[in-house]
């Protein structure tokens, strides 16, 4: 197959003093193939893409050395619109790159301007949608649609324009995990249909593994690994060092061929692969399957250690038979009932539009109940002003930005106390200790740190001020996995410490790692609730929910029907890999 | 959410005119308010309106504009009121000639306000653009701009939404009832929101140039906007509504 990008040496850097974004970079990109990009925030992830797209050099400034060559042509030499002839790119704010409001005008946009005769604009606005499965919304709204909808559209977009390369920066990133496959199902079609080029930005491994004929790993400006998604991933121990997860299927068969159980030393990349690795490795050892009734013998895992709550303690949370309607119709939620107690972490998870973020908004007091009553460290929220419940409740949103206002990181985490009523000589030095632990640096600018860093601040923030309760919406949205991991041990250290933890999450390996228990929410209702463990594995509760369940669950519910029912109710990697060794063993 | 000025789909007559002809007629009646002098054609022109807005389905949203149009009027009543000392008194500092003027400007204000308003609701904002750029000879880029700045207005007060939500929940008294302690503490929340703008329209800006924009002409655009006799009609009631104002 023929060549389509060629990167030669390309080093890149945001002004002459900064630091180079990329560094060094050389890479070669089959056309057709489907190339997955996946690194630590800051890792250069996004210059690359601007690198493919033509902003680098046309739009961003910066220095810039070495070629890049899309379709035989230097990028330096043709101008912005001429590559993106060649090249089409859905933007990370797909809000910023509509720019009509309704469906049918945003695919004329790019039709009208390139040119295309206007006889065969009709045919190609029906290829586009139909391509992408969106025929029945080309006269709607804009504005009516739903994430993952207006995703679709922003790339039925480009697809209209019929591109020979595709190039997408986490187009994933706010969307539920249902609604993000889809999106990956409708790239992979364009990709082996039409034989468009794909190369997608992508956090989520258990996308890039099950959908990417190629994968890079980006480091600190540099392609630190490439190869197929089985080549990358056997690397767990390298990915772990660069900040870049691994599928947890590949880290049960990694770990089982470092004990010597399997000779196969490709990783398994999804539940499928696990499971026909894990029974072949069983059916050498003689009737495994029969002989060990010790059952399901787990109490919790290492990482959520059971927290039974204090003999006696109030409930620090209750919300008995709320129901909320937005005004003007829409969405609301009937009949939640929930009751919370000091040093539990709860998981809230469902869809996009289930009702989660309207229960963390009638948590913290932006929404009073209109029906039921919701209670919160003694308060009730339909009574008392937000800000009151503000020195009780501490909220770390899904975007930083919205909660920053101040202009050094020092004066942004005492503000919280400072607001309670706290001294400011006493706010300032609790805020001092704080940033001090999480290694910020207390008189910079925070709009001048990197995204990752200023969730942090937003998080110490929120540390700082020693609430009873913490919500969490989607607080793993936009993070690498190293910070992801620093969030959540910090949350977990909390509830430790005996505050309770409301987290709404998309990510249910996160949820499924930290929380003891789980609410699970569809159309405004809570249609189960209790450990995580038991509801992950209740199918039919998951698919009601319309909530892919965490890999190990999966697998273990799986082998546990198929091969052994030791394997009942396990969460955990160490877990499933225990106990292989252990049927290993008896046998 | 919906916004007051987004597009209301219809079949009417006023949704099927040409969107230089509908923005005609709004600056008729706008031109008829300034130039008539007299509470009978004044009076009349905001029923015409509004009589436009109920044919066209959309009065009940253009009454909720109305809802935040009649106090800021009452208040300029109240000010003509009192500025206005010539004429015969009636009652209190209340003249005759005050009472006059202030009726006026309340009618001009609200006869000023609506008709745009109206027109934005029964037109898509890509088809004003596109219709002025093929008939108005005006530069697309000045259009785009236009219709992109009208675009932002919601996402921008979804983003400030956000951003307040965000900071009551760290405890920032918005929900105070003191407008001008509100108003205090809502300026920090110019820096957030100033920089996610930037933010925004730097990546709009690059989108739309990735497709192609720069290549665009008057006659890139698929859909052509004809005039039609209904448009002729509306024209002809134009020049009508301009000279009653002139005259009455």
């Amino acid at each position: 197959m023929a060549t389509i990008i060629e990167m030669d040496e390309v080093s890149f850097s945001y002004g002459s003093d900064a630091a180079h974004a990329l560094d060094g970079i050389s890479l070669t990109v089959e056309e057709g193939a489907f190339v997955g990009v996946i690194g630590p925030s800051g890792a250069g992830k996004s210059t690359l893409a601007a690198c493919l797209s033509g902003a680098i050099p046309h739009h961003y400034t910066g220095e810039l050395f070495g070629s890049t060559v899309v379709a035989g042509r230097d990028t330096c030499d043709v101008t912005l619109t001429d590559i993106s002839r060649t090249v089409g790119s859905v933007a990370q704010d797909i809000d910023a790159q509509m720019v009509a409001s309704v469906v049918e005008d945003e695919l004329l946009f790019g039709l009208e301007n390139f040119g295309v005769p206007h006889d065969r604009i009709e045919e190609r606005i029906d290829r586009a949608l139909s391509t992408v499965g969106i025929r029945e919304l080309r006269h709607r709204e804009i504005a009516t649609l739903s994430g993952g909808q207006k995703q679709k559209v922003a790339i039925a977009a480009i697809l209209a324009l019929e591109p020979r390369v595709l190039v997408l920066d986490e187009p994933t990133a706010a969307l539920d995990p249902v609604s993000s496959r889809t999106v990956f199902e409708t790239l992979a079609d364009v990709n082996r249909r039409l034989g468009v080029t794909v190369v997608v930005i992508e956090q989520k491994v258990a996308l890039l593994s099950a959908f990417c004929d190629r994968v890079l790993v980006m480091d600190r400006g540099r392609i630190a690994l490439s190869g197929t998604p089985h080549e990358v991933f056997g690397n767990g121990e390298r990915l772990r060092a660069i900040g870049v997860d691994s599928p947890r299927t590949a880290r049960i068969s990694n770990s089982l061929a470092r004990a010597g159980l399997t000779a196969r030393t490709e990783p398994c990349l999804d539940v499928d692969e696990a499971y026909g690795l894990i029974a072949e490795i069983l059916s050498g050892a003689r009737g495994a399957g029969v002989r060990t009734a010790s059952g399901p013998r787990r109490a919790g895992s290492p990482h959520a250690p059971a927290r039974p709550h204090a003999e006696g303690a109030q409930p620090v949370l209750t919300f008995r038979d709320v129901g909320y309607t937005y005004p003007g119709g829409g969405a609301s939620v009937t009949d939640l009932s929930l009751t919370v107690y000091p040093g539990e972490l709860v998981g809230v998870v469902g869809q996009n539009g289930a009702g989660k973020t309207t229960l963390t908004k009638l948590l913290n007091g932006l929404l009073k109940p209109a029906a039921g009553e919701v209670r919160i460290a003694g308060l009730d929220t339909r009574e008392t002003p937000v800000s009151r419940i503000a020195a009780h409740v501490a909220t770390l949103f899904q975007n930083p930005d919205r909660q920053i206002c101040k202009n050094t990181v020092l004066d942004e985490v005492a503000f919280g106390l400072e607001l309670t009523g706290v001294d400011p000589a006493d706010a300032r030095e609790r805020a001092r200790r704080v940033i001090a632990r999480f290694g910020l640096p207390a008189t910079e600018a925070p709009f001048a740190l990197s995204r990752g860093q200023r969730q942090m601040v937003a998080l110490a923030g929120v540390v700082v001020m020693e609430p009873e309760v913490v919500v969490l919406d989607e607080p793993t949205s936009g993070l690498d996995y190293r910070e992801c991991m620093t969030v959540m041990e910090t949350v977990r250290d909390m509830a430790d410490h005996g505050c309770a933890v409301v987290m709404v999450c998309h990510d249910m390996e996160v949820v499924s790692d930290f929380a003891e228990r789980i609410v699970v929410m569809a159309d405004g209702r809570i249609l189960g609730r209790g450990p995580a463990g038991e509801l992950f594995a209740d199918d039919a509760l998951m698919a009601r929910a319309s909530v892919t369940p965490p890999q190990v669950v999966d697998l273990a519910g799986r082998l546990a029907r198929g091969v052994s029912p030791a394997f009942a109710g396990i969460t955990e990697v160490s877990d499933i890999v225990s106990t292989v060794k252990e049927l290993m063993g008896r046998a | 959410m919906l916004n007051v000025i987004d597009y209301v789909p219809g079949d009417t007559l006023l949704h099927r005119l040409n969107p230089v002809s509908k923005l005609a007629l709004a600056a008729a009646i706008i031109a008829a308010t300034f130039l008539s002098d007299g509470f009978a054609p004044l009076a009349g022109l905001l029923a015409l309106t509004l009589a436009l807005a109920a044919y066209a389905g959309v009065f009940g949203r253009l009454a909720r504009l109305l809802k935040l149009l009649v106090p800021i009027a009452l208040i300029m009543f109240a000010l003509q009121l009192v500025f206005v000392r010539g004429g015969r008194p009636v009652a209190g500092f209340a003249t005759d000639e005050g009472l006059v003027t202030g009726g006026k400007a309340c009618l001009r204000l609200l006869g000023v306000a609506l008709p745009l308003v109206l027109m934005l609701m029964v037109t898509k904002l890509t088809d004003l653009a596109n219709a002025c750029v093929e008939k108005l000879h005006i530069p697309y880029k000045y259009a785009f701009t236009f219709t992109t700045a009208l675009r932002f207005v919601p996402v921008f007060s979804q983003e400030m939404n956000a951003i307040m939500e965000a900071q009551t929940a760290r405890g920032v008294e918005y929900d105070t009832n003191n407008p001008f302690r509100k108003m205090r503490l809502m300026l920090p929340l110019c820096i957030p929101l100033l920089i996610s703008s930037v933010g925004k329209t730097d990546a709009t800006a690059l989108a739309a140039e990735q497709r192609g924009f720069y290549l665009r002409t008057r006659e890139s655009s698929y859909r052509r906007y004809p005039f039609g006799a209904l448009d002729a009609a509306a024209f002809a009631l134009c020049a009508a509504l301009v000279a009653a104002g002139i005259l009455l």
